[in-house]
């Protein structure tokens, strides 16, 4: 009965271990929130695996568990990991951002001086160049190693299957 | 095997569910139409487990017989919905880094020109879509010819900037 309850807490306690692992590397340890979060979400799934072990030993849950709280602690890790990049690149959230530093609101033009396409595009074409994912010769843009390529099509493909659509402006 | 059998179940209902009714029609907003249809699938089914006789078997499984075992299967439903409503916020919107790899990708071998590829990335598409978004789920709202937030708007915005204090990130971002 207690093993059932163990069983539940584990994957919890998992996840509160990423994050507090994420939260230290970031401020004491370690420059880059990627790094960060993959370090935090290691040690969290090793701390998994040893609590789901130790409790096997002490006999008071299953093994057999440890799949659903494998998948449960991935599922947590993949939202924080999410959470985490919504506040560093989603434009909904710099939006919100600008708007509550500003005093009594902001017209379009000042959003769009605050945060535009351009600035926005820059940044990200920065970071795909400086990781390989594009590539610049002579003015031409070129794809880059997969990876990106490939999580954009996966992405584009659940669009059509879900959606219906390969983008939000083919309505 | 009970919980892994079950919550998949239940989570298999629910996107059947939420497959269905976006093929009839897409709702405005659509993440708050799927957490509704998930989480009214996780209440319904948990009744539903916890009504069967403890010795009905389904598939060779049987239904969960501990208080324990719900909630159990709960967090696994939980989770795996908070998953996939997060990547579906990936499906709903355009991510531009998605649409610049379309693009480049679009072209095919001989690459796509800089210039072009300016010209194609512009406010109307990667930033004004969004700001109605914002005021489609009122968390933004119009004062005049102003954008300012609504309460709403206020506790996302506070908690993003909170969490960025917490881990000292102090660059824009975006």
């Amino acid at each position: 009965m207690i093993g059932d309850y163990i069983n539940v807490i584990n994957p919890i306690v998992a996840f509160s271990i990423n994050v507090a692992v994420q939260l230290l590397c970031i401020r004491f340890v370690m420059k880059g929130l990627l790094r960060s979060l993959f370090s935090g979400f290691a040690v969290g799934f090793v701390s998994l695996l040893l609590l789901q072990v130790s409790v096997t030993f002490l006999g008071i849950a299953f093994f057999s568990n440890i799949m659903v709280n494998i998948i449960i602690y991935s599922s947590l890790g993949y939202c924080y990991f999410h959470f985490v990049n919504l506040g560093e690149t989603a434009r909904r959230i710099r939006i919100l951002r600008e708007l509550y530093d500003s005093k009594g609101g902001l017209t379009l033009d000042e959003i769009l001086e605050r945060y535009n396409a351009k600035r926005m595009v820059d940044l990200r074409l920065q970071r795909l160049l400086n990781n390989g994912q594009v590539v610049l010769k002579d003015g031409i843009l070129f794809n880059g190693k997969p990876v990106l390529l490939l999580i954009s099509k996966t992405i584009l493909l659940m669009k059509v299957i879900i959606l219906g659509q390969k983008s939000e402006f083919d309505k | 095997m009970t919980i892994l059998f079950w919550g998949l179940a239940l989570f298999a209902s629910a996107f059947v569910i939420h497959f269905v009714l976006w093929k009839i029609r897409l709702p405005n907003r659509q993440i708050k139409a799927i957490l509704q249809i998930f989480f009214t699938v996780l209440v319904v089914g948990i009744l539903l487990l916890w009504s069967v006789p403890d010795t009905s078997i389904f598939c060779g499984i049987a239904p969960p017989t501990s208080f324990a075992e719900q909630i159990h299967i709960s967090l696994f439903f939980i989770s795996l919905t908070l998953a996939y409503m997060i990547t579906y916020t990936a499906l709903e919107a355009d991510s531009p880094s998605l649409v610049i790899m379309t693009a480049i990708n679009d072209a095919g071998p001989d690459g796509l020109d800089k210039k072009c590829f300016d010209k194609l990335m512009n406010d109307d598409i990667l930033v004004k879509p969004r700001i109605r978004d914002l005021l489609l789920n009122k968390k933004v709202k119009m004062d005049g010819d102003r954008y300012v937030l609504t309460p709403k708007g206020v506790l996302f915005a506070q908690i993003f900037i909170t969490y960025r204090k917490i881990m000292n990130v102090s660059h824009k971002g975006g």
